[in-house]
């Protein structure tokens, strides 16, 4: 059984492959569908933060990963997705089509960008260090674990002050590295709680189909449907993405290869830890 | 000494990290592995600092001594030679 995973935003501008001709057509349904290219720092839209750039950039990759595999005639039995993900996973899925998943990346980006004007974020990165310590190093610092991506690495998320604080905390209990880098918005956390009304009317906005191939999502391991696309695009914001359960859920669900499909490699070094650990 | 260890660090790189279709020759002793060369990130330097720990029970505590430690496959072969027991 073969199960495709989309990975969420990037960190970085590189491994694009920009002079690919149907890479290039997707950046053009993007920029028909959001009026930004993710390639082109355009400073005089201060809507597009390099948060969104990355987020819109991500999806790019995904969907144009998902239509090569697509035209050499591969077919996955399972998808599943991981934070921002979630949009070209839906489009791979059959539930909406690229341009919509490239505006929902696009608006909803916007919108907790926006949410990031009001104070200072950050994310942190954590590895080397087991759950149960850090989760009261989070708490100690009113700081929240936005990823759970294996047994010993995770993502922090808060306001950039006290993830400096909680960084420092791990370093000092042993972490083998916790490093630190600047958000829009506090991702996958209760934080994000105050903009959901907003992200709300946004999904509302859209209809979704009946996904054609099934989408297994990254909080409960369900399967989403028609019905449950709107709430998870909401909810999903506000809660931790557990992979580590996502993707040991998948393989005793008979799933035997993993296609990474979008930017860099991160899902499938995740995957080779937990494996070792099985 | 450390010269000694070179063809196992490598194979020991390929096996912890599942890199497929690269033979230890194809590893260059003296290129960066992080960042250019082999392109290894965060992710993969915790995945080789448990491999070490386990088949040389060589520790490496944390990312700042693993920056000059995964420098290169020479560095590594001559930090396990310097710290085994």
């Amino acid at each position: 059984m073969i199960c495709w995973m989309f990975p969420g935003q990037p960190i970085t501008f590189t491994g694009v492959p920009s002079d690919d001709i149907e890479f290039q057509k997707i950046i053009r349904v993007c920029q028909e569908s959001t009026g930004c290219n993710p390639l082109e720092n355009d400073i005089s839209d201060s809507d597009i933060s390099q948060s969104v750039r990355l987020q819109l950039l991500g999806t790019c990759i995904s969907l144009h990963r998902s239509s090569q595999l697509t035209i050499e005639g591969k077919v996955p039995d399972l998808i599943a997705e991981h934070s921002m993900g979630i949009y070209p996973a839906l489009a791979a899925s059959g539930s909406i089509d690229s341009a919509t998943a490239l505006e929902l990346t696009y608006r909803i980006g916007v919108a907790m960008a926006k949410r990031g004007m009001q104070r200072e974020y950050a994310l942190g990165c954590v590895i080397g260090m087991s759950c149960s310590p850090l989760e009261e190093i989070a708490a100690n610092n009113t700081v929240h674990i936005a990823n759970y991506n294996t047994s010993h690495h995770f993502l922090l998320a808060g306001e950039r002050k006290n993830i400096d604080a909680a960084l420092a905390e791990a370093k000092a209990s042993g972490a083998f590295s916790a490093a630190g880098f600047p958000c829009d918005a506090p991702l996958h956390t209760p934080l994000i709680a105050e903009i959901t009304e907003g992200i709300e009317q946004i999904v509302a906005g859209y209809s979704f189909c009946e996904p054609l191939i099934p989408l297994v999502e990254h909080i409960g391991q369900t399967v989403l449907t028609a019905a449950t696309i709107p709430a998870f695009l909401v909810d999903e914001l506000c809660r931790p993405v557990y992979w580590d359960t996502t993707y040991r859920t998948l393989r005793s669900r008979g799933v035997t290869q993993f296609q990474e499909v979008g930017a860099g490699k991160a899902l499938s070094k995740f995957n080779r830890w937990i494996d070792s650990e099985i | 000494m450390s010269d000694e260890l070179i063809p196992k660090v490598k194979q020991m790189i390929i096996d912890s990290l599942r890199i497929e279709g690269m033979s230890p020759d194809e590893i260059d002793t003296d290129a960066q592995l992080f960042g250019e060369g082999l392109g290894l990130d965060s992710i993969d330097a915790l995945q080789l600092v448990v491999a070490m720990e386990k088949e040389f029970g060589v520790v490496v505590p944390d990312a700042a001594t693993g920056s000059t430690v995964f420098a290169s496959v020479r560095s590594m072969a001559a930090y396990i030679a310097e710290n085994r027991k």
